[in-house]
């Protein structure tokens, strides 16, 4: 018909492609226009045909293509049935007929797709039936590019009915998509199954040599069983929301587990089947394009769940089924490097899918073969790591150690002699591969001055998920795995001795050398598996029980207190008659003690800060679980652990005073090695809850000296020194009597310290900085202020440096770094204690914060400075300190002089987050975040009108924000502004002024110019504004619909029917049942309105 | 930094340092420091070393105060630093000359016209605001000899 047509559009395509110095902008703009236009062309079927046959520019026919698609959802309910399987029937043909590239088959293919699934919500699948018998034609008898066309087709209709929530195909509500995946599942899902491996076995079957199209064809066979083995099979009974989750997974890497109904009960409980699936994949597992969904099928096999295994012994019998094939497949074949993710994940999902007491039961082989496994991995894992390469073998092990935790903690069916050899043997080959020669495999890393930002991952962190497995599988041969880790640690420990002892007598070179330095990583790892042997890393504050296996062996052990505690402390070297777990700890203190005396004697230089840290944090952990244990929580208690360590005992002291010790010597020698002063503080922190906690009386003078110590001025930089205040508050919470004034002499000489700043004339950087560093201590304090009781005494104490607050910002306010810590101090205190303390002492905070915003008003209302664009967060960070602290005010609860306070605040902020701050995405942010809060808390109706039209218009500028969690924000305080506004009645002026917003609202939502993900918040704002008045959403249905009367009047009878469906049944009465009903409703208006009025 | 009675500070004014040293490790972000020979702001700071076992680096990118032009550079945490000494002072602003040159009242009423418009936005502000005829507050940097206004303000204190 339109050849002109056709020729415009491939001139403007020319113009597209052409290079930039041959076209004029302007040009460029033109032809963008054609295709813009193009794409919302009304009925435009025939011309796409002729373009499909006409045109040879590629553009062209991708445009035709994506019209197609877009044309046919958006006018589907204008089109016959006629018309619609003629073009489904043309486009399959010209498909077979021609070569056509893969960008436009791929959309040929989805509109095919689109077409049978929309057509199946009248026929029931009539038309997908036969296309489906078409194409099975098709594979088993026509040339091998039809058969791939065939294969494609059927992922192309599989694709379309797998999404239902974000389903991109708009024109339809969720429920029937979601009705329609599940008429798929029900009736052609297991068919396609059958026919695709049917054609897989006489694949292989016939022998075929697997390359070019054959091989091509059989991937994608391989690829459709795959995909319907990782098919989101989810129950109808779950909420959208749920079923948005399922299909969230299911989009992801990790396919969701298999579930299968009773119906799939004949065929995916064949033992023929599975070895069937088996064979495939040791006939394929060669190249690795097959190998990869083979692997998962096999993958997906393993995790057969749902209905069809309901019964215990049908589940049984598959699990048996399976792995009997399984390990004939393993006695085949030699896993290759790639194999091993796939063969980890089976095993993790047997053992996660099927019970404890069916995987005890399966034939030994199962877990010999799991083990070896394991070994090799751990190898493989080590190896990778030195050379930094990809990390598929650290995935692999994670997953093999993650089924192993499974196996040691929840099989109780297992003999423990058939589960200590495999336990023994991953834990010996752990240990040697991180070991250096010749006790280990280790290789030497390549220190080829290569720089390592070591702050990103903490090396305890990262090894700790394999180590936490590690350490269990360890406990369960503990003889074995305590004595190898004694021996390792007293050789190593004697090895430090004398190499120091030698540099100390001049005899070495005072430098690291290789020698040293396989030392420390040596000690290193046997110190971090010894920790995840003996205890279980924690976060702080929380106790740990000891492992019972540990102290089960320390009772076995029988051994004497005396010749114990005397080897503990060093006073004899003898082993005989000690018991087990104080000779480790014995041993590791000796380190300890030779890292101390090394710091002390000037080799700090030459000490690992690597091995410190790690020194100090299993003694952190060993703290936590041994330290003090209470025995009321133990079944049974190794009467050794509890003299040794138990409350009141001179042990617990000893090694209280001895980790105090051990503490403050890392703090003193090694302040400026980040990692080794981070893990000392932590040490230090765990002190401070354990012992004061069980034991107030005890005064630990070690710990008291590091109070003397940082009062007189201990250089130490700003954060560890905010830090160690923390601890010291900590400890005084605890404490009673002597020893908690001793602790608060810490927070006086601050005070002191602050007062003396204050006082002096000099106004000079290294005085500001000091008032920094003390400002931040005290931030320390109020963070290490637990919650025990009123806080009014802690309170107290502080007042004194908060009511400096406004002096120093009046004084510094040209000084950010002092402004800062200064907002932060108050910000903080509020958070932590304005909840707890006497309305007096409130009162005083709050008499602090006005005049702090005073204060802050007169200095940087209107101000405007020359910021460089690197520091941009700094122009908003102290607004963000005063947002925390208007927000921690309101939270502290229903005081009378907290709404002033807030109200000041926001008012003195509201000018200042001026629209152009509101565009950094976290200043945003913040404040959104704090206008949501203060709605909770009901502050924003409190203030004057003038003021809550500002917040007004911020929520205006909120609303139209990208980012989805700031237009989420806002349509949340919008929900609970509207809750409040209904109590005033429509007439009130917050009521009026609130309602402005609704216009925007509704036209962002049509329009789609809010975040998808927004969209349900914003139908709830919609409901509750129009429940403050219920005229309100017909009001605007009726402006809009006269809007398009006038530019697009074909629209306007689906638009009113649309507003029909939208109040249909509705009552605004803001009860949750009508609220519910406005969701659906709201739904459905907007799959309807997005269908036709969206030219996307 | 040790105590403070025991400490000696220099003012950093009149032909004194105009710098201090300071442990790299002490160092904080958005604070001050000399890097290749410039004052600078400190932007970012990440640790870094050679080897496991060995000892902490401090990797410092800091940006001009004055040209905004960024600087790095990398140095032992147990190191000293040099940090230079920095100056913020308010000014009323008097009148604009011909040639671009601000005439600035300090508190005690001294009179100095030796800085001119700063650059930029900030700049083209500052004199549309003077000629509307508000009264302004000028912000000086000032530091390692060198002087410019970094910040301005309509002046709140003379409606009191």
């Amino acid at each position: 018909m339109d050849n002109s047509a056709i020729q415009t559009l491939e001139a403007a395509a020319q113009i597209l492609m052409a290079p930039p110095n041959l076209v004029t902008s302007e040009q460029r703009q033109q032809a963008q226009n054609v295709f813009l236009e193009f794409r919302s062309t009304k009925n435009p079927y025939q011309l796409c045909r002729e373009i499909l046959e006409k045109s040879t520019t590629d553009i062209v026919l991708f445009e035709a293509a994506g019209l197609l698609k877009a044309a046919l959802i958006r006018e589907w309910s204008l089109l016959s049935e006629n018309d619609i399987s003629s073009l489904r029937e043309y486009l399959f043909n010209y498909l077979l007929t021609r070569d056509t590239p893969p960008f436009l088959r791929e959309k040929l293919l989805q509109t095919i797709a689109i077409i049978i699934k929309r057509g199946s919500i009248d026929d029931g699948g009539r038309e997908r039936k036969a296309l489906l018998s078409e194409l099975e034609k098709i594979i088993l008898g026509s040339p091998i590019n039809q058969q791939k066309l065939a294969c494609s087709l059927i992922l192309a209709i599989m694709q379309e009915y797998a999404i239902t929530v974000k389903s991109t195909d708009v024109g339809l509500i969720w429920e029937i998509h979601f009705r329609l995946k599940k008429s798929f599942e029900a009736v052609d899902l297991k068919r396609i199954f059958r026919f695709t491996v049917g054609v897989l076995e006489q694949i292989i079957r016939s022998g075929h040599c697997l390359e070019g199209e054959q091989m091509n064809l059989t991937k994608q066979l391989l690829t459709i069983v795959e995909t319907v083995l990782c098919w989101s099979h989810v129950s109808p009974l779950l909420s959208k929301r749920l079923i948005g989750a399922f299909e969230a997974i299911y989009e992801s890497d990790t396919a969701p587990a298999l579930r299968l109904n009773l119906n799939w009960k004949d065929t995916i409980m064949q033992p023929e089947l599975l070895a069937l699936l088996f064979e495939i994949h040791m006939y394929v597992r060669t190249n690795p394009e097959l190998a990869s969904p083979s692997l998962t099928c096999l993958v997906q096999l393993a995790s057969l769940s749902g209905v069809v295994v309901s019964a215990n012994h049908m589940k049984q019998q598959y699990l048996e089924n399976y792995v009997a094939s399984f390990l004939n497949m393993m006695t085949y074949i030699q896993p290759m490097d790639r194999e091993m993710l796939g063969l980890s994940e089976i095993y993790r999902r047997l053992v996660q899918f099927f019970t404890p007491v069916m995987i005890a039961g399966l034939p030994p082989a199962f877990l010999i073969n799991l083990k070896n496994l394991t070994c090799h991995c751990i190898r493989g894992s080590v190896l990778e790591e030195m050379e930094n390469s990809d990390s598929v073998w650290r995935e692999a092990l994670s997953k093999f150690l993650h089924t192993w935790s499974s196996i040691v903690n929840d099989m109780d069916g297992l003999p423990i002699e058939n589960l200590s050899g495999p336990c023994i043997e991953i834990f010996n080959t752990y240990l040697q591969c991180r070991l250096a020669p010749p006790d280990g495999t280790r290789g030497t890393e390549n220190v080829d001055e290569d720089i390592k930002h070591e702050l990103e991952e903490d090396e305890r962190k990262l090894h700790s998920n394999n180590l936490l497995t590690i350490g269990a599988l360890a406990r369960k041969a503990p003889a074995h795995c305590c004595h190898v880790l004694f021996s390792l640690l007293q050789d190593r420990s004697k090895k430090l001795e004398s190499h120091l002892q030698l540099m100390h007598m001049g005899k070495l070179p005072v430098s690291g050398g290789e020698q040293l330095v396989n030392l420390f990583e040596d000690l290193h790892w046997i110190l971090m598996i010894t920790g995840h042997f003996l205890a279980i890393d924690c976060t702080e504050g929380e106790t740990i029980m000891i492992p019972s296996e540990i102290i089960r062996y320390s009772i076995s052990e029988h051994a004497d207190l005396d010749a114990s505690l005397r080897y503990l402390v060093g006073v004899s070297t003898d082993t005989d008659n000690v018991d087990p777990i104080l000779k480790l700890l014995g041993e590791i203190l000796r380190i300890s003690s030779w890292e101390c005396a090394a710091l002390e004697a000037g080799l700090g230089t030459v000490f690992s800060p690597e091995l410190s840290a790690t020194l100090s944090w299993l003694l952190k952990i060993w703290t936590n679980s041994y330290l003090m244990p209470q025995s009321v929580f133990y079944n049974e208690m190794s009467p050794i652990l509890e003299s040794a360590f138990g409350r009141g005992s001179r042990g617990s002291s000893w090694v209280v005073s001895r980790l105090a010790a051990r503490a403050g010597t890392c703090l003193r020698y090694l302040s400026a090695q980040p990692t080794a002063a981070f893990h000392a503080l932590k040490l230090l922190t765990t002190l401070a809850h354990a012992h004061h906690k069980q034991n107030p009386s005890e005064s630990c003078e070690e710990f008291l000296a590091l109070i003397a110590w940082e009062a007189a001025g201990s250089n130490l930089p700003g954060e560890l020194r905010k830090e160690l205040h923390r601890a010291f508050a900590i400890a005084a919470t605890y404490a009673q009597g002597n020893v908690r004034t001793r602790l608060l002499d810490s927070t006086e000489a601050l005070q002191k310290k602050l007062i003396n700043i204050l006082n002096m004339e000099s106004d000079t950087e290294p005085v500001r900085s000091m008032l920094a560093d003390t400002l931040d201590c005290f931030i320390g304090v109020t963070e290490g202020v637990l919650e025990v009781g009123a806080m009014d005494e802690q309170f107290v104490m502080l007042i004194g440096a908060l009511d400096k607050v406004p002096g120093i910002l009046y004084r510094y306010h040209n000084y950010p770094g002092v402004v800062l810590p200064a907002l932060n101090l108050l910000s903080k205190s509020a958070k932590r204690m304005l909840h707890s303390v006497q309305p007096q002492n409130v009162d005083k905070f709050l008499e602090v914060c006005n005049t702090t915003f005073e204060v802050y008003k007169q200095w940087n209302s209107g101000k405007i400075s020359s910021i460089p664009q690197d520091a941009e967060d700094e122009v908003y960070e102290d607004i963000c300190a005063i947002m925390e602290l208007i927000c921690s005010i309101a939270r502290s609860g229903a005081h009378t002089n907290v709404n002033e306070t807030c109200a000041r605040g926001l008012r003195l902020l509201l000018p200042l987050i001026t629209p152009p701050l509101l565009a950094l995405p976290s200043l945003a942010q913040h404040a959104y975040r704090m206008i949501r809060d203060l709605d909770n808390c009901d502050q924003l109706t409190n203030l004057p009108i003038e003021d809550f039209n500002m917040v007004i218009s911020a929520l205006r500028v909120g609303l139209t924000a990208v980012s989805c969690d700031v237009s989420t924000l806002c349509c949340d305080t919008i929900v609970g502004l509207a809750n409040r506004a209904r109590t005033l009645g429509d007439n009130n002026p917050y009521a009026m002024s609130l309602l402005t917003l609704a216009e925007l609202l509704l036209m962002l939502i049509i329009k789609m110019e809010i975040p998808p993900d927004s969209i349900p918040a914003a139908g709830s704002a919609i409901y509750a504004l129009t429940c403050v008045k219920p005229a309100l959403l017909e009001g605007l249905a009726r402006q809009l619909i006269e809007a398009y009367a006038v530019n697009d009047p074909a629209n306007v009878p689906r638009l009113e029917e649309a507003f029909s469906l939208l109040t249909n049944g509705v009552l605004f009465d803001g009860l949750r049942p009508h609220k519910i009903r406005f969701q659906d409703n709201f739904d459905k208006f907007l799959a309807s309105v997005h269908g036709f009025l969206i030219v996307k | 930094m040790g105590d403070i009675e025991d400490t000696h500070f220099e003012t950093g004014d009149s032909g004194a340092s105009a710098t201090f040293p300071m442990q790299c490790s002490a160092l904080r972000k958005n604070g001050f420091v000399m890097l290749k020979g410039r004052p600078c702001k400190i932007v970012e700071m990440s640790t870094s070393k050679t080897g496991k076992h060995g000892h902490a680096k401090v990797h410092l990118v800091g940006i001009d105060i004055f040209n905004g032009k960024k600087y790095e550079d990398i140095c032992p945490s147990t190191h000293n630093m040099d940090v230079p000494h920095v100056k913020r002072e308010d000014y009323q602003l008097t009148d604009i000359s011909d040639d671009g040159y601000l005439t600035l009242m300090a508190d005690n009423g001294d009179l100095r016209e030796d800085l001119k418009i700063p650059d930029g936005d900030l700049g083209t502000q500052l004199r549309t605001d003077f000629d509307s005829g508000k009264e302004l507050l000028c912000t000086v940097l000032k530091s390692c000899g060198e002087e410019c206004v970094i910040a301005v303000k309509a002046n709140t204190a003379l409606d009191k």
